[in-house]
Formats: structure tokens, sequence, C-alpha cells
């Protein structure tokens, strides 16, 4: 098998692939950092009090969760020039998935959120700290050690999931996997490469992970 | 100092403070004993509006607890709390735990925060515990510091929630010490508690509690020596049994 493998032809497409790999990354990071604020304020929303900020937040939250990214996807691009917004397809796609990620990660905040045990909570409200010196010292600075690990869970998880902007066309790694088989009809060779990039990334992101949770380990332990 | 009135309460269906009426005088200590689900905790928590009341009212030092435009902050940095189960911040140190409240509720300098908690981390019997993180103390340890987490804030009133209900045999006397030695400073303190040796040497009063009602109170020389109803000497025996 290997022998019919041909490994010119992928030195030959090297630079598409990089071109591809680069754009992956660059959407990667844009959508997880906007996720990030998404999700924030959601979780914000999410929790608090007020109806007219909790239940929007509901709403968005389950809607996202309960039906597909690829859905998702194609609804904004095809539904958002019907209302008149016209976007390149690469924005498009950043937008589907920092809300698609941005529901997940709300909902990962809210569990670290809720993860401080209600005492601590009770004993801030009872030596008579507001509800945002209670959020600023008692709770953030707790929630954030044990989001950090399912957060960068869910950037891998975004990585791959920027694959389907493919299908709307976005020149970022798998479709460049696409174009070069439509152009040599190599399958093999342009997928297993194109798989080889995603997993120089996860392995990247999981290392980070893994460094991270070892470091929050040990100072819980101190 | 606390003042009930006519003070009723609901969990759902559960009547859980039913038609309370009492008077805590200032530098009184109060002993409030009963079966668990009488009504004790959800008492105490009431002072400082840790829980809401449905009917009646609660008067701390002249302020209406339950009314909506009293100052909570200002009403809550007046009342120390104390929990069963300590409730320290575990990812703070021992002094920056007590140091908390002071310096974000009382806006005092940190220089004049750190004076005072250490002072109240030397009268718990934890000074050299000041760089510690809860999780290297003792539940006895932890505990002293919750005390001196609430004694910072220079209260009027300290509530205790059965401070030594979750602690080893061994621990329970390091925490009533200090409570004693608390009571020797005249502070005003509730004291929700089975610990019978702590009622009889240092309360004023015992309060006996079932079903949310007051059933009887007394000395505890009083309480315990001859109870007057059959409900309160029934839990003695119970108690002095064990």
């Amino acid at each position: 098998m290997l022998a019919d493998f041909n490994f010119r032809i992928i030195f030959e497409y090297l630079p598409l692939f990089l071109t591809g790999l680069r754009s992956t990354f660059l959407i990667s990071i844009v959508s997880i950092i906007l996720a990030l604020v998404t999700g924030t304020i959601a979780c914000a929303g999410r929790i608090s009090s007020i109806k007219l900020l909790k239940y929007p937040a509901i709403a968005y939250i389950e809607i996202i969760r309960s039906t597909p990214l690829l859905v998702q996807i194609y609804f904004l691009y095809f539904g958002l020039p019907t209302l008149g917004i016209r976007v390149p397809e690469i924005q498009t796609g950043i937008i589907a998935l920092m809300l698609n990620s941005g529901a997940y990660i709300a909902e990962i905040i809210r569990a670290g959120i809720t993860s401080v045990d209600d005492g601590q909570i009770e004993a801030g409200v009872s030596s008579g700290l507001n509800y945002f010196q209670r959020m600023r010292f008692i709770i953030l600075p707790q929630a954030l050690g044990v989001t950090v690990p399912p957060l960068l869970g869910q950037s891998i998880v975004l990585v791959k999931d920027s694959a389907l902007l493919s299908l709307i066309s976005v020149m970022e790694l798998t479709r460049c996997g696409q174009t070069m088989t439509s152009e040599r009809f190599m399958p093999t060779e342009a997928f297993l490469t194109v798989a080889f990039f995603y997993m120089c990334i996860y392995f990247c992101l999981k290392s980070l992970a893994d460094w991270s949770q070892k470091k929050l380990i040990f100072r819980e332990a101190y | 100092m606390i003042e009930f009135k006519n003070v009723n309460k609901w969990f759902g269906k559960l009547h859980v403070l039913n038609d309370i009426n009492l008077d805590i005088d200032a530098g009184e200590v109060l002993v409030i004993c009963g079966p668990s689900g009488s009504g004790k905790s959800t008492l105490i928590r009431c002072i400082n509006r840790l829980e809401t009341i449905q009917e009646g009212e609660i008067v701390v030092d002249g302020v209406p607890v339950h009314d909506k435009k009293t100052n909570l902050t200002k009403l809550r940095a007046d009342i120390g709390f104390v929990f069963q189960q300590f409730h320290l911040y575990p990812h703070m140190t021992v002094l920056q735990n007590v140091m908390l409240a002071p310096v974000n509720v009382k806006k005092m300098s940190t220089a004049a925060a750190e004076k005072i908690s250490r002072e109240k981390l030397t009268q718990v019997g934890l000074t050299d515990k000041a760089g510690a993180h809860p999780a290297q103390l003792s539940g006895g340890q932890q505990q002293r510091v919750a005390i001196a987490r609430g004694l910072a804030m220079s209260p009027k009133i300290m509530l205790f929630d059965e401070p030594t209900s979750a602690l080893d045999p061994e621990m329970i006397g390091e925490v009533l010490d200090v409570m004693v030695n608390l009571v020797s400073e005249g502070m005003t303190m509730c004291v929700v508690t089975h610990e019978m040796g702590f009622a009889r040497k240092v309360a004023d009063r015992v309060l006996f509690m079932d079903f949310g009602k007051i059933i009887e109170t007394g000395k505890p020389t009083d309480f315990f020596d001859n109870p007057r109803t059959d409900r309160a000497a029934d839990f003695i025996s119970k108690i002095l049994t064990h």
C-alpha cells in the first residue's frame, strides 16, 4: 500500500496545505476568543435572576445545543443574505463557530461557578460582601481553576468543527484536501495529510490542557 | 439587641418558624437547642437575613432586618456568623480569609485590616497559622479561623450555627474555649449547640425549640435539671445518655 502512496504529490501541494493550516489556525483562534466572550456573556445571562437576561440566554444555549453545527452554518450561510446581510464565507464561518462554541462555553463556565460550595457564598454574604465582591474574590478565582481544562477541550472540538466550513467553501485545511482530491484524484494522500495537520494542532492544545491541569491540581494540593 | 415579634416562616408547607417572640439583650448569651429540623438554625439565619421571613418583624439594634430599605451590608457587617462547616475560602491563606471583609466591606486600609486580623488570630490562638491555607489546618483550627474572620469585623453580635457539630471530639474543646473567652468579653451571642457543658457554664438563657416553636426557655440550671415540659425532659434525657 505504501508503495502506491505518492509522497511527491504531497510535497507538491504542501504550500496549499500550509495556507490551509494557517487559515484553520486563524479561524480557530478568532472563533475561540469570540466564543469565550459570547459564552461569558451568555453565562452571565443564564445565572442572572433578571428574567429579561435569563430567558434569552437559556433560549440561545438550548437552541445551539439541540441543533447540528452544520445546520447552523447553512442557516447563517443561506439565511443572512436573505436578510440583506452579505458577509464573506469566512466571516459567516467564524460567526457560526463563535455562536456554537459560545453556548457550550457558557455551560462550562456555569459549571465552574456552581462548583463553588454554596456555603462559601453564604459566608461571603453574611460578612457583607456584595454580589460582585463575592464573584471577584470567592467564586471566580476558584471557578477559573476548574474551567480551564474543559475550555481547552472545547477549543479542540472547535478546531475540528472548523472542518465543516469547507462545505461553505472556506479555504481552510479540509477544503485544501478537497481541492487536491478534485485536481489529482488522490483522496488518500490528501486527507491523510489533512488529518496529520489536525493532529498536530490537537497535540499542541492537548499538551497545553495537560500542563494547565497539572498546574491546577498542584495548586490545590499545596 | 435582637427582637423577634410574631415571626412566622414557611418552607413550602412546612411551618418552620411558628409565631416566634423573643428578646435578646446586649451582652446576653443565648443557647438554642432542640431536635434536628426544629427550626433552630433557621431562627438564627433570619437574624442577618440569610433567610427571609413571611410574617412578623425582626429588629436588630434598632434596625428592622426584613425591611426593604434596610442597608443589608451594614447590618451584616455588624453580625458575625460561624457555620457548622466553617466555610473558609480554600484558595486564600488564613490571613486573607480574615482580612477579606474588613478591607472590602469596611474599606479599611490593608495595614489596618492586617493588624486587626492578626490580633483576632492571636485571640483564637492561631498566630502562627496566618500564612497557612485552610486545607492544612485541622477542623478545630479551621473553625477558630472562621471565628476570627467574624470577629475581625468588630461585630456587635456573633451567631454560631452548631459550631462544633462537624468536629472530632478532641477538637471541640479548643473551639468552645475560644467561645467562652468571647463571652467574658461581653459579646452578644446566639449559639445553636448541643454542648450542654458549654450551655451550663456560660449561657444566660437556654431556649428549647421543636416543630418551629419555642417550647421552653429558662436559665440553664433550671432547664437542664428541672425541665417544665415533657418534650424538653425527653430531649435532655436523650442527649445526656450519649
